[in-house]
């Protein structure tokens, strides 16, 4: 239990505070700060359960430097959809309340899809609002992405211009979603994961190689730089 | 001059949402973080108003209520007088149910030290953990819930260094970090175990959404603020072998003229109940009585 190992922590940390509450008001107190943070403990279980089984799902969870509140998911576009064999990152942020809080999720690839802005990547979708539950994982949460490419729901946009389309001029839109996935969901996946490939070759940890290649926005030899001056 | 300015304000409204691309554009810029946020803002304005579990009132508080209300609830609440004393009222944020149960039960074991029905709901709840791996849910999604449930209930056993008083239950269950969690348990178990036994539950389950059994658990048991039904508390009651007693105080009437209070009681399965009733007598009378207005539980207190 994440609760005891805290608050033994907070009480050995802030002795002399923790004298001066009655230890009922203590537990209350420290209970309360618990809900503020991030269950971290069950972050790290959810990631080594995503990445288990990650060439038949589909989707997985990487770390972003050491901080566990921000992640970067990947999920690959379902065949016979115009997002087949594109690959697509998701930027991921933990509220303080997860898992009673859905997770903030973001498409940082660009996409052309009714539920999905073509703008800013954000995605409307039910259990990512109202309907998320603790019942639900981060892996759950993007096996549902990964539905959403393949069934839109054109009647509930969040990007009214595409939905338009969608209902419209199916076509058309099935050729621009093509277009964007060959443009932005291969090119850039590829060259990201040839350039980590090289930088970690040259002896950085991946980790490091791939924060400072986001920091950058995916410039080598920016990353390349950073990386040197430590 | 305050009418005045509202009928600006409407105006502007008006020409607002009569301008298609304009409304649009609004859309396009409010996102699901701008409607989490609200929603957070309109759940702390409501916990000000009312914690998650009030304290104990008089039935009098009950009436006072209805003073110059339907004459048919004046007459109910004078009939519940007289197999009731106090009422408890809950919050009203969707989870008002599963947050009377926690209470209603927590509250009996702490004045019964019942430590046979503590055994007894232990093996229940260790049952319906393994459901729920059967039913293919990752341990580290519920062993918490499970975990802080478990907790509570050895508290409320008095003689251990955990032991806790009366007036700590009440400020455990106003407490978000516990309540929560214990509300999230209990909405493990209610899908658990509609699941496990899809067969019985689909016919109520399609009477009330036209949703799969599947799709009802995602949408209207496992997220928090889902409100519950008499399937919600069917599943719970027989998942952890607990009788449960729903009084209804609505504006039905009999044809007659005359005034009943209506109640319902929902008893456990049959290989459930027999273990209950291996404790002595025959008859299970539940413990928990919860009060239902429409669209609401609050905890009833018998004579």
């Amino acid at each position: 239990m994440p609760l005891r190992s805290l608050c033994l922590s907070f009480v050995s940390v802030e002795d002399n505070v923790a004298r001066e509450f009655r230890s009922g008001f203590l537990i209350i107190f420290v209970l309360r700060n618990r809900l503020k943070m991030v269950d971290f403990s069950r972050v790290q279980k959810e990631l080594v359960d995503c990445n288990r089984d990650t060439a038949i799902s589909g989707v997985s969870i990487m770390l972003l430097g050491n901080d566990l509140s921000h992640l970067s998911g990947t999920i690959t576009g379902p065949v016979a959809t115009p997002y087949e064999g594109g690959t697509f990152k998701i930027d991921i942020r933990l509220p303080d309340g997860y898992p009673f809080e859905p997770p903030k999720m973001q498409f940082m690839t660009k996409v052309w899809h009714p539920n999905i802005s073509s703008q800013n990547g954000a995605i409307c979708l039910d259990i990512l609002k109202d309907q998320w539950s603790p019942a639900l994982t981060l892996k759950t949460a993007l096996l549902s992405l990964q539905a959403l490419l393949s069934a839109p729901e054109p009647d509930d946009p969040q990007d009214a211009v595409v939905a338009q389309q969608y209902l419209r001029d199916y076509p058309t839109f099935v050729g621009t979603a093509r277009y964007w996935t060959e443009t932005f969901a291969k090119r850039s996946s590829i060259g990201t994961e040839e350039k980590i490939q090289k930088l970690v070759e040259m002896g950085f940890p991946e980790g490091l190689v791939r924060t400072t290649l986001e920091v950058v926005g995916g410039d080598e030899n920016m990353a390349l730089e950073k990386l040197c001056s430590g | 001059m305050q009418p005045q300015e509202e009928l600006v304000a409407d105006k502007e409204l008006d020409s607002a949402t009569s301008d298609p691309l304009l409304s649009i554009d609004d859309w396009e810029n409010f996102r699901d973080d701008d409607i989490m946020q609200q929603q957070t803002a309109i759940r702390a304005e409501e916990a000000e108003k009312m914690p998650f579990v009030g304290d104990k009132e008089p039935l009098s508080a009950l009436a006072a209520e209805y003073q110059s209300g339907s004459p048919i609830l004046q007459e109910k609440i004078k009939l519940l007088g007289e197999q009731y004393t106090a009422i408890r009222r809950t919050r009203g944020d969707g989870n008002c149910f599963f947050r009377s149960f926690m209470f209603s039960y927590l509250e009996h074991i702490l004045e019964s030290q019942d430590k046979a029905e503590v055994d007894r709901i232990i093996v229940n709840v260790e049952q319906c953990k393994k459901t729920l791996q059967s039913l293919g849910y990752a341990d580290f999604t519920f062993e918490d819930f499970f975990a802080l449930f478990l907790e509570q209930l050895e508290s409320v056993l008095q003689g251990s260094d955990s032991s806790i008083s009366h007036d700590e239950l009440v400020t455990r269950s106003r407490d978000q970090s516990i309540s929560d969690y214990v509300v999230m348990f209990f909405r493990f178990v209610t899908s658990g175990e509609i699941r496990r036994r899809s067969d019985f539950f689909e016919p109520f389950i399609l009477g009330l959404t036209n949703a799969s059994v599947e799709q009802f658990c995602k949408s209207s048991v496992e997220p928090m603020g889902e409100e519950s039904d008499h399937v919600h508390i069917t599943a719970l009651s027989d998942a952890l072998g607990v009788p449960i007693r729903v009084v209804y105080l609505d504006r039905s009437s009999c044809d007659t003229g005359g005034v009943i209070v209506n109640h319902h009681d929902f008893l456990p399965t049959v290989s459930d109940l027999q273990n209950v009733a291996e404790g002595g007598s025959g008859t299970v009378k539940p413990f928990i009585t919860l009060l239902y207005r429409p669209g609401h539980y609050d905890i009833l207190y018998s004579k």
